[in-house]
């Protein structure tokens, strides 16, 4: 069941901005209490807010995003969808390797900048992915996990409008993405900042794109949807934040069989 | 000074000695899901068995090679304890064939992957962690890592973790958020269950 990141996404990051960063001020206060990902209760203080927005975006998915996506995979030949997020991921360099920095990860920095410099050269542009056939892979960043590596917890979960499953981290990581990103400079110093827009759009198109499959069949197999996505995210974001390696899972009490009184599972919950 | 010295040096020893015990036991690990991986292809890859036969055939690897018993206990979480007897009982028969009617379909859409054994670790006292990938034509290996117990000679998988998302945490809340929306009756999620299962 291979997770394509942020299935949901796609849509605007601009006006969130200005909310994002009255959100960093309640982070403060949340983070405290989640520094561990596992918070009281089931943390998401907001579910019935949540649920609501999950519902329109499922709305806006079946309509618009999901039919779109699927023309695009039509129309588009795999090898140029391929070259269409390679040069999209390229151009996202500069925000992961300030990430990588900011992680204090030198050998990740290392990679990225080397990753950005190959394939902006000899992979035209970016269009194609050399630097992963040289040794040097793909890694994900963003300012989220930053906090996380920084020992942030997650504050709640969110369910953004159009972008989908965050938290109040992960949304201010947003924000403060998109402010780092050499390429909005670019973009409003010559006055074509639709190309941002652009740009956001069809990441989100190729990424739904992508997770048509697994999102149907997570769907399918769902009891409850929204919570099953609310798990994964929160899992997928904590294994980011870990660059993979999950130090341990929880641990899994052994139980006695023979005792139907079960005083150990005691252990398991998680409030 | 000498005492600490000689403590030290026997605590060092009695290390040396259990280590080839630790290093057997993350071999047979491995060993273990190595074999249960070939199994499980075995069947897939036998394409021409009806849909039924095919869920039979992984409803026996199943139940063979994972503690149902147990993962489905730790799914329930705090809730096992607010069950009846009764409830518990359904509940365990009813869970195991959840997962075999969830995966089973899944697993239907085998197009000849191959599992690769990577790694094993001690992780606690009982559990060892076996990390595999998932090898798949035209696209990157899948991370899978097996949380396999040993329990009376015999080891058992007591959770599949999935590019980092664990099987057992994201049942373990989605029955949690069942059984609170209904306000904390275990019985909502039978409901669900039976329906499911039907």
């Amino acid at each position: 069941m291979p997770l394509t990141k942020s299935p949901f996404s796609i849509g605007k990051r601009f006006r969130l901005v200005g909310v994002l960063a009255v959100s960093l001020l309640l982070s403060a206060c949340a983070s405290t209490t989640a520094g561990n990902e596992e918070a009281p209760g089931n943390g998401d203080p907001l579910e019935g807010l949540n649920r609501m927005v999950f519902s329109i975006n499922l709305a806006a998915d079946f309509v618009i995003v999901r039919p779109v996506a699927e023309l695009y995979r039509t129309v588009i030949p795999a090898p140029g969808r391929k070259a269409v997020v390679a040069f999209l991921r390229n151009l996202e360099s500069p925000v992961v390797l300030a990430n990588d920095i900011l992680q204090g990860n030198i050998p990740r920095a290392g990679n990225t900048t080397a990753r950005f410099l190959i394939n902006s050269t000899l992979g035209l542009a970016g269009i194609f992915d050399v630097a992963a056939k040289m040794g040097f892979p793909r890694h994900s960043e963003d300012f989220g996990q930053t906090l996380g590596v920084w020992g942030m917890g997650e504050g709640f979960y969110l369910v953004l409008p159009a972008f989908g499953p965050s938290s109040l981290r992960d949304a201010f990581g947003l924000g403060v993405d998109y402010y780092m990103d050499p390429l909005r400079y670019w973009a409003k110093d010559t006055d074509q900042e639709r190309l941002m827009l652009a740009r956001t759009a069809v990441r989100g198109i190729d990424a739904r794109a992508r997770s048509i499959e697994t999102l149907d069949e997570i769907e399918r197999s769902s009891i409850d949807f929204y919570a099953t996505v609310r798990s994964l995210y929160r899992q997928q974001r904590q294994s980011e934040i870990h660059n993979g390696e999950v130090p341990s899972l929880p641990v899994l009490p052994d139980f006695s069989l023979d005792d139907p009184d079960d005083d150990e599972t005691a252990l398991l919950s998680d409030d | 000074m000498r005492i600490i010295a000689k403590t030290l040096f026997a605590v060092f020893i009695i290390g040396l000695a259990f280590r080839p015990a630790f290093a057997d036991e993350t071999h047979e690990a491995k060993m273990f899901v190595a074999s249960l991986g070939d199994n499980a292809i075995k069947v897939l890859a036998r394409s021409e068995l009806p849909k039924e036969e095919r869920t039979n055939e992984f409803r026996r690897i199943l139940t063979t090679g994972f503690d149902m018993h147990l993962i489905g206990r730790y799914v329930l979480g705090r809730y096992w304890r607010r069950a009846s007897p009764v409830e518990r009982s359904e509940y365990s028969a009813l869970f195991q064939e959840f997962i075999v009617l969830t995966y089973a379909n899944q697993l239907s859409q085998y197009d000849g992957q191959t599992l690769k054994i990577k790694t094993a670790r001690e992780d606690g006292e009982a559990d060892v962690i076996v990390r595999t990938e998932i090898i798949q034509a035209g696209g990157p290996p899948i991370r899978v890592d097996w949380r396999v117990r040993s329990k009376d000679e015999t080891f058992k998988i007591i959770d599949v973790v999935v590019e980092g998302i664990s099987m057992v945490i994201t049942q373990r809340d989605q029955f949690a958020s069942v059984i609170e929306r209904a306000g904390g009756k275990v019985e909502s999620l039978l409901v669900e269950l039976r329906t499911r299962t039907q």
